[in-house]
């Protein structure tokens, strides 16, 4: 029974680590320009997508399919910025905003023409036995999303706090007329946060779909990962760890004990529901950056 | 060192903010700019740091040269790799990073770390009240503090040419003086400073020249002992009368709604 509960404990908080790493594609957007991607779980799917494409339709062996499909998932992150956002530099945030509205139906369209609406099988990655100790079973996808997910947490963290290019991003973020009066190319710096969304996301698209199916659909991580980017505060990398476990953790215990008593689905409303009320609490989550006003 | 020639400077294609400013600064001086609000003082530094692109605005005739060489129009990086800094108005610091990061992002184009580490000890040294603020999240410092960090921000890029607007705007008068004290001493090691102040008279009292700006032109230019003699600016912009008494606001309020000047 306890061994039970541990193994759904266990489970729930590397599910969740897997939403924090979808997460940080948010964050490092946002903390670089302020603006919240609405297309990220579209950027996921392209970079399963791009994956499949180098993997399994080219044949490609993994060792190089997979680098490359980082490096072109990069190179899709510096065109849009090219095509959408350079032109966009001293616009209000909010335009912003509405372009990845925009960019989430074209990216939708994009995967759609390109790879078509079938269900292609993914590549697997990951063994796809899962680990067992003793009496817990932990699958391996995710226990290396989970490796993944911190360290990466800690090399952007201290990207962003630590070097001068990190520091610049974030100068950028703040406000673009004071980097610009700094020397900062802000449309570099915002371009470089859209390349390291980009990879993220496909960082992302490697752990969850590994040895699953794959088809547009897939973009749905990208709004189950909502609820951790906001209860972290959306300027919060290293708090997107903490936000992943707690919000995978109840995830996985409402599941296992609360969906068979209710008839399902409480799983996947809760978080859902712990978003609301994060927002209604503190709205910048429990790490974000409040607002600074002097008066 | 800096001359800005015939500049002109338009807004969004349509409103001519700028109607032909020529201006020139020489090394090692401290040049004001004066002027009251809306005048087109900001939008003099802003053309010069290239920055007036964010603002939808372009320089749209005459020349701005440093040190012999165009720079209007070329990219704000640029002009800071050229050695001219902006100190925008309003103590813009950024809010939520401490105050010794601000200060390494002033200094993101230093060569190397070591370099980085040297400027950083440099402005420790020459603003001693930040070295106490290291960890202190920007925003939460006090106005005079986060006036002096702007200032120390800019000291990072070792800048040949500072542009300071504003700096004693929304500061408590002693704050002021420490400020000015600060830009003093900047000016005796070697930066050019071309200052925008409404204050005139701390702005007089650095400045070795000035000019006064009105409705996008200069109305009026002069050395800082030359200015602070001047009838006109005695009256509008000191506040005194003629025989070298304070005027009350309410007299100066009159003059105002009534100065023409003859530019």
């Amino acid at each position: 029974m306890i061994i039970d509960f541990v193994n759904y404990a266990i489970n729930g908080a590397l599910l969740g680590l897997l939403y924090a790493l979808i997460a940080m594609g948010f964050v490092v957007i946002y903390r670089a320009s302020k603006v919240f991607n609405f297309a990220q779980g579209e950027l996921v799917v392209l970079g399963g997508f791009l994956q499949w494409w180098m993997v399994v339709s080219m044949g490609l062996p993994m060792i190089v399919g997979i680098p490359l499909a980082f490096v072109l998932a990069g190179v899709v992150g510096l065109l849009i910025e090219r095509i959408f956002f350079a032109r966009l530099v001293g616009e209000s945030v909010f335009a912003m905003v509405m372009v990845t509205i925009g960019l989430l139906v074209l990216l939708r369209g994009v995967v759609l023409v390109a790879f078509g609406p079938q269900v292609r099988p993914f590549p697997i990655v990951f063994p796809l036995q899962p680990l067992v100790i003793g009496e817990l079973m932990i699958p391996t996808n995710l226990l290396w999303g989970g490796v993944l997910t911190v360290l990466a947490a800690i090399g952007l963290s201290w990207f962003f706090n630590r070097t001068r290019t990190g520091l610049t991003m974030t100068a950028v973020a703040e406000d673009h007329q004071v980097a610009l009066s700094m020397g900062i190319s802000v449309k570099r710096s915002i371009a470089f946060a859209w390349i390291l969304g980009c990879v993220l996301s496909t960082l992302g698209a490697v752990v969850f779909l590994s040895g699953k199916s794959l088809n547009f659909l897939a973009s749905e991580i990208g709004f189950a990962a909502l609820p951790v980017a906001l209860l972290a505060g959306l300027e919060s990398i290293g708090g997107l760890l903490l936000a992943g476990v707690i919000v995978g953790v109840i995830q996985g215990l409402a599941t296992a004990y609360l969906d068979p008593l209710v008839g399902g689905a409480v799983g996947s409303v809760l978080p859902f529901a712990i978003m609301l009320l994060i927002l209604l609490v503190r709205p910048t989550g429990l790490f974000g950056w409040r607002t600074i006003e002097r008066v | 060192m800096l001359v800005l020639n015939n500049v002109e400077v338009m807004y969004s294609e349509v409103i001519l903010a700028l109607k032909g400013i020529t201006l020139a600064v020489q090394p090692g001086t401290c040049v004001a700019i004066l002027g009251g609000n809306g005048a087109g003082k900001s939008t003099t530094l802003k053309a010069v740091s290239g920055t007036i692109e964010s603002e939808d605005g372009e320089v749209s005739g005459g020349s701005i040269t440093f040190e012999g060489e165009r720079i209007d129009g070329l990219d704000p990086a640029e002009v800071v790799r050229r050695g001219l800094v902006h100190v925008m108005e309003g103590r813009r610091v950024l809010r939520h990073l401490t105050a010794e990061q601000n200060l390494i992002v002033g200094g993101h184009l230093a060569p190397g770390a070591a370099e980085l580490r040297r400027r950083l000890d440099r402005v420790f040294s020459f603003i001693p009240p930040l070295g106490g603020l290291r960890e202190r999240t920007a925003g939460y410092l006090s106005g005079g503090e986060q006036q002096m960090l702007v200032i120390g921000r800019a000291m990072m890029a070792v800048p040949k040419i500072m542009l300071i607007d504003e700096p004693s705007l929304g500061l408590a008068p002693m704050m002021v003086q420490d400020v000015f004290a600060l830009l003093a001493r900047l000016k005796a090691e070697g930066t050019t400073l071309l200052v925008v102040e409404q204050n005139s008279r701390v702005a007089l009292e650095l400045a070795d020249h000035g000019y006064v700006m009105e409705n996008g032109r200069v109305v009026l230019e002069g050395t800082a002992d030359e200015l602070r003699r001047n009838e006109d600016v005695r009256e509008f912009y000191l506040g005194m009368t003629a025989e070298g008494e304070r005027k009350s606001y309410r007299e100066v309020k009159h003059y105002r709604r009534r100065k023409r000047w003859l530019g």
